[in-house]
């Protein structure tokens, strides 16, 4: 991808820069987050526990996710990470202060993070611990709000015991998603001339300075080349004295293709992303009761089997079919490179998959139960309130007839894509064979994406 | 730079200390405390989840209450009887409907569940206590019917399903519509046409006495007769057939058959009053009494708490009209 076909929007935008580069501008957002979060957890502690009726429960995952999934991540990447409340209390203590600069260090115990747990399996296990317990946390207010308020006392301690932004960067579960899916956003956070930071000596991207922390996200924007660990918090380009760091548009997926820095943590949160995106599917979409009961843990030997078959889809069934398929790739196209190597550089073809997996899902509930939102911000705890006279306002599906359309749409252009980055890896590692290694892995994709479809719309 | 963190520091304290106040502070304190008047909140859950929470309440004659009914599992629906004619309708998880009574003289009430809820559904119920000015509390009044019964020695929750010995006369479909025809040529027994004594006999005591008024009549003759003369005249109010469908349908079924959802629930097969062979042998005083007073032993719940003795006669009428009307 030539730099040249990027847009730097902060040089044709300058208002923008602005207040970008205001320290009000992160903490406002993130008071305004704050505030929806705080209401989703009371609601979710003192209001009804009818989840349909909750603020809680509707507006983090129906209203949030679809946020999340269907605008902010594709076209924003990691945005949400900028207003995200839960490491904000964190943060500030850590800061000493909300907007302003403190002077001197941040305040913490300064322990030195793990190397060893310095990539996404935290965030992976995390995730998938998460998601094992999904139909119980996504319907229940209560139990949503305890994992919430949970989620903001762990940053909370994390942020007293390590500098920075820890557990963005290594524990969130979600931020591990978003990093992997923020590859394919259309915008960048880049510095301008690379060749300026590395002659710039003082880096006061990493150190921070009058007008600024260092990167909270432990990056070094200098040689910065892909989405998945920036947080988009502006720090840098409030430091940086040289105005070198920028927000571009760019072409989707650019990400996916910067080999040097695919990692196997990365490459298994993909398979988990898309099995998991599968799953969902199948039970919370699917007719088959026995498997929600089961999700909903009706029975413990029930949800037992649940639990080892979701696992072992995730981590087991579809990395090992992605590794078979891998090896009759490499075979057809007489590939040299470690089966490792190429094992993960293809997986990174699962992104736009995964997304478009993610959102043809998201958009089959948020359309069936978007209204809700509209009866929960009169009434949120379900108290009887009508604060805006809408909270009798009936459940009522949205574009009914278009959902499985967009589903068709989104699911056939995450293939498309998907295959297309295949094919470029494949031409990475064996230029003039690449249709021989692209076409196992192509049918593998259009087999899961036909199963999407048949889920969707069978 | 100062003043807008100072800000900031507010609102973070606003977000964390003042909202949780104002929101509960108002929801539990203010709210109740500036209500002009008794604000009683009652969770209506299903009877397994614990029913109706709390499952009783006190007020005085003369006191206006408000009950705030909110529902956080399934759809129930709320009434408050006997002879009050309230029904509050749906409420469904997570809403809250309210209602505001003041009752003008003392007895004991019973809120409860119409809809179909659970397998419990029908022990979802609670107590309203009105207690007189003096703070006494009516004693509930005895049955007449029930207490007549008893005096027979009838035993309401005997086994009565066709067993006698007018066995064929099952056999036949009644007619009502022709026996409505053929009434006024026959010589109708003055027991028979006494619409009081028809509630303490039974339709097959009814043809008996018609077949020896009536020796040439034929069999099919007398029993479409007797039907005719057991079809309810007028028929019941229209709010009877819903009071059949909110309370009684969940196990009889909505035509009366017996069969429902939730038969196979119950522990006993629930009675089929469009089956003609079982209510031919059954009196309507012993109708009236098992749904007052419940069948032991067979999941029948009592409705004597809810229901009027006036709508309840209104019942045995609809329950006819399902026999006769099915066949």
């Amino acid at each position: 991808m030539a730099a040249d076909t990027r847009v730097d929007v902060l040089r044709r935008l300058p208002l923008l820069a602005r207040l970008l580069k205001s320290r009000a501008f992160q903490p406002a957002l993130m008071l305004l987050t704050l505030f929806v979060f705080t209401l989703a957890i009371l609601t979710g502690w003192f209001g009804t526990p009818a989840g349909s009726r909750n603020f809680g429960i509707v507006f983090v995952w129906i209203v949030w996710w679809a946020l999340l999934i269907v605008i902010l991540v594709p076209f924003f990447g990691r945005l949400w990470c900028m207003i995200c409340p839960i490491p904000a209390p964190g943060e500030w203590l850590q800061r000493r202060g909300i907007i302003r600069r403190a002077p001197g260090k941040l305040r913490s115990l300064h322990r030195r993070w793990d190397r060893r747990l310095k990539n996404m399996w935290l965030q992976n296990f995390g995730f998938l611990t998460i998601a094992t317990f999904s139909a119980i946390i996504l319907t229940r207010p209560n139990i949503s709000a305890w994992v919430l308020f949970g989620f903001i006392v762990l940053a909370i301690v994390l942020s007293l015991i390590f500098d920075n932004r820890v557990f963005c960067r290594y524990v969130c579960p979600v931020g591990g998603f978003i990093g992997l899916y923020a590859m394919m956003a259309p915008i960048e956070l880049r510095a301008r001339d690379c060749a300026a930071c590395k002659a710039h000596r003082t880096k006061d991207c990493v150190t921070g300075s009058a007008a600024g922390y260092g990167c909270p996200w432990m990056v070094y924007p200098g040689n910065l080349q892909r989405n998945t660990y920036c947080g988009l918090c502006m720090e840098c380009l409030k430091t940086c004295p040289k105005d070198n760091i920028t927000i571009r548009v760019r072409p989707v997926g650019a990400d996916l293709l910067v080999m040097k820095e695919h990692r196997l943590d990365e490459a298994y949160k993909a398979f988990i992303m898309l099995a998991c995106a599968l799953l969902y599917s199948v039970v919370l979409l699917g007719p088959w009761g026995w498997l929600k009961d089961a999700a909903n843990m009706e029975s413990l030997p029930a949800w037992a089997a649940y639990a080892a078959a979701f696992w072992g889809i995730n981590l087991l069934v579809l990395p090992g079919m992605f590794g078979g398929v891998t090896i009759i790739a490499r075979f057809a196209a007489k590939q040299t490179a470690p089966l490792r190597q190429l094992f993960i550089d293809y997986a990174y073809a699962l992104v736009p998959l995964g997304l478009a997996a993610w959102i043809a899902f998201s958009l089959g509930f948020v359309f069936a139960n978007g209204s809700y939102a509209l009866s929960v911000i009169s009434d949120p705890f379900g108290w009887g309130w009508n604060l805006f006279g809408t909270a009798e306002l009936s459940w009522t599906p949205i574009l009914p007839g278009a959902v499985n359309l967009l589903q068709m749409g989104v699911l056939t252009g995450g293939l498309l894509f998907g295959i297309n980055v295949i094919h470029r890896v494949a031409a990475h590692h064996s230029p003039g064979r690449a249709l021989h290694a692209t076409l196992p892995f192509a049918g593998l994709l259009t087999t899961l994406t036909l199963v999407f479809l048949w889920l969707y719309l069978g | 730079m100062m003043k807008r963190e100072r800000l900031a520091r507010l609102l973070v304290l606003g977000i964390f200390v003042a909202l949780p106040l104002a929101l509960l502070g108002y929801q539990y304190g203010l709210r109740p405390l500036t209500a002009p008047h008794r604000v009683i909140d009652i969770v209506a859950a299903a009877p397994e989840a614990g029913g109706f929470q709390p499952d009783s309440i006190q007020v005085q004659t003369g006191e206006t209450v408000t009950l705030r009914f909110s529902a956080p599992d399934v759809t129930h629906g709320i009434a408050i009887g006997p002879g009050l004619g309230i029904d509050i309708g749906s409420v469904e998880p997570g809403q809250v409907r309210e209602i505001t009574l003041t009752f003008d003289h003392a007895g004991t009430f019973t809120f409860y569940c119409n809809t179909w809820c659970s397998r419990d559904h029908w022990r979802m119920r609670g107590v309203l206590s009105v207690y007189d000015t003096d703070g006494s509390l009516p004693a509930p009044s005895r049955d007449p019917v029930i207490d007549q019964l008893v005096a027979e020695g009838v035993d309401i929750d005997a086994a009565h399903s066709g067993q006698t010995n007018h066995t064929e006369a099952v056999a036949l479909v009644p007619s009502p519509e022709r026996g409505a025809v053929l009434l006024p040529n026959l010589t109708v027994p003055h027991e028979v046409g006494n619409s009081q004594r028809r509630r303490t006999h039974t339709l097959a005591e009814a043809a008996a006495l018609l077949q020896a008024a009536n020796p040439t009549a034929s069999e099919q003759d007398v029993i479409d007769a007797a039907a005719a003369l057991w079809l309810p005249s007028p028929a019941p109010p229209a709010d009877t057939a819903r009071l059949y469908q909110q309370n009684c349908a969940a196990c009889h079924g909505e035509t009366g058959s017996g069969q429902s959802l939730s038969t196979i629930t119950t522990a006993s097969e629930p009675a089929a009053f469009a089956d003609f062979s079982y209510m031919l042998h059954m009196r309507s005083d012993v109708l009236y009494a098992k749904i007052r007073r419940g069948g032991m032993g067979t999941d029948m719940p009592n409705f004597g708490t809810l229901f009027m003795p006036d709508e309840t006669w209104a019942l045995v009428d609809y329950l006819w009209g399902l026999t006769l009307a099915a066949e």
